[in-house]
């Protein structure tokens, strides 16, 4: 496959909607994300850096 | 890779890929064993050539130890450049490519690297502190600091790669950044072992913090900027699997893992590993010296955020070392002197972090793209995990286990020998960075931001990585690293 067709493809491509499923991975992942930061947060606080 | 790797074959491309991981391996723990033989009192390295800030040339290179002064700068560099061509060469064949072309090739990428490498060094470029200019008699200087050698390398790519492009295709065969930096992380494992033995404890906290680099970079910048790469932009699912993962985890690697891992035609990831190479340049030009204008009184957080913020090993690890450069030259202008080492350590660690990584993420989205999305008779297997791990952090695991052992297991004279041994391998270690920053600049053809069609892509990881990805990695290293500084120097 040329780079011209990989640029015109990018250009034409019609709009895919959001599936469910990437809607659930998008949403899992950020909420699951946050949760972790938040209890990485509170470790930090608690267990400060050691010198 | 720009233009150069997507003509390349890409089956062939993916699985040399998977095979530089384990040559760099082998080179780096050779290097390392050869480094550790000091330590038994035969210096097999010594050979090697180092740099110096000069003034007057003839007083710029020298062999590493004094055993070997007899060779002199010019002999050392020479023997340099032959060891590491016979041994590139071996490996390179081992990969099936043309060792000619390559032993060719190399000779000119290493003329040109280290002639940027030394360039650096100048005094004029590198002096930093008011003493160091007093010592050479200068008025001014650029204050870059020797390190500044890999800016002049990734410069001196650049400039080949936009105004002699048949001459960045012929030097192809040996522009290997990726195969480089491994290597040099390898090696890198030593060095990292050293410090973090003087400093347990701190060494310790900064494993613990690594861990919410792996949840920024995999949970929180991958779905960002895959909801953006579709919803705002309109890229299909293999377009945006790709680009989320090659903006958001460690460019080139997981923009490949992640595209084979949702069965993506091998085109879509490795164009998009191209852009990757090119902003992760812009990155590396910016971004340490806005850590050192800024964060300079916050050196650990200026270390995360170059390893979370920088996509690409070599690019981050490499902007790592420059950022560690930068910063302890502003605060030793200031009167304060940290241990070197730690701001390095700090963006290794993130980096190693969020690469261990990439093959347990690979099979996630391969599970689901396989299984729910585009359901086939091909499904993700879970000895996927294994197959696109990222060989070479083994042996940097290796490399700082054994070291830290050495360090404050064995027997005191092994200590007290170690840090000389792994100050010979990181020799190497600087050499591989410096063809690191070369080989980067070459394949970065920036003409390609303008091209019609990937102008959109190139949008995307503009619009994630300015409007996002550096601010939130700015923000999680110094929720996690903020007022904790590096050990003086004694």
């Amino acid at each position: 496959m040329s780079q011209s067709d990989l640029k015109n493809e990018i250009n034409a491509a019609e709009v895919e909607p959001l599936l469910p499923i990437e809607k659930k991975l998008i949403g899992w992942s950020l909420g699951l994300g946050i949760a972790l930061l938040a209890v990485l947060i509170a470790v930090n606080h608690f267990v400060p850096i050691k010198l | 890779m720009s233009d150069i790797a997507v003509k390349v074959s890409q089956p062939v491309a993916l699985r040399a890929r998977l095979n530089e991981d384990w040559l760099a391996v082998v080179i780096g723990l050779l290097v390392f064993g050869s480094a550790l033989a000091s330590i038994g009192g035969t210096d097999l390295l010594g050979w090697a050539v180092t740099t110096s800030v000069y003034t007057d040339i003839a007083q710029a290179l020298n062999p590493f130890a004094k055993a070997y002064a007899w060779l002199g700068g010019g002999g050392a560099l020479l023997a340099t450049y032959a060891a590491l061509l016979v041994v590139l060469s071996a490996g390179v064949a081992a990969l099936g490519a043309d060792v000619r072309k390559f032993a060719l090739a190399f000779t000119a990428v290493f003329a040109i690297a280290y002639a940027s490498w030394i360039f650096g060094s100048y005094a004029y470029v590198a002096a930093v502190t008011p003493a160091e200019q007093q010592k050479f008699g200068l008025s001014w200087s650029l204050k870059l600091t020797n390190e500044g050698g890999f800016i002049v390398a990734l410069l001196s790519g650049l400039v080949i790669a936009n105004f002699f492009p048949r001459f960045a295709d012929w030097l192809k065969e040996a522009i290997r950044p990726e195969l480089y930096i491994k290597i040099a992380i390898v090696i890198l494992g030593a060095t990292v072992a050293v410090t973090a033995a003087g400093r347990l404890n701190l060494a310790s906290s900064l494993l613990l913090r690594g861990a919410a680099a792996i949840v920024e970079a995999y949970l929180i910048y991958w779905a960002v900027i895959y909801y953006i790469a579709r919803k705002w932009f309109g890229f299909s699912r293999e377009w945006s699997v790709p680009l989320a993962s090659g903006i958001s985890i460690c460019g080139v690697a997981a923009a490949i893992a992640t595209g084979g891992a949702i069965r993506a035609r091998p085109a879509v990831p490795i164009l998009v590993s191209s852009l990757v190479v090119v902003f992760a340049v812009v990155e590396v030009l910016i971004l340490p010296f806005l850590a050192q204008t800024f964060l300079w009184q916050e050196p650990l957080v200026a270390g995360a955020w170059i390893g979370l913020a920088i996509k690409t090993d070599g690019a981050a690890v490499a902007g790592g070392g420059i950022t560690e450069s930068l910063i302890m030259a502003k605060n030793a202008a200031e009167g304060i002197n940290y241990q070197p080492g730690w701001i390095l350590a700090t963006t290794t660690t993130v980096k190693i972090f969020i690469d261990i990584f990439i093959g347990i993420w690979a099979f996630i989205l391969g599970y689901i793209w396989t299984n729910h999305i585009d359901k086939g008779p091909d499904k993700a297997k879970p000895s996927e995990i294994w197959q696109r791990f990222p060989k070479f952090i083994l042996g940097f695991l290796l490399v700082f286990a054994l070291s830290l052992w050495l360090a404050v297991g064995s027997t005191p004279q092994i200590a007290k020998a170690l840090p000389a041994a792994a100050g010979e391998a990181n020799v190497f270690r600087v050499i591989f960075f410096v063809l690191t920053f070369f080989s980067i600049g070459v394949l970065s053809d920036f003409r390609k931001l303008w091209q019609q069609g990937f102008a959109k892509l190139a949008a995307v990881y503009f619009v994630s990585l300015f409007g996002f990805v550096i601010w939130v990695g700015l923000l999680i290293s110094w929720l996690f690293f903020s007022g904790f500084k590096p050990p003086l120097a004694s």
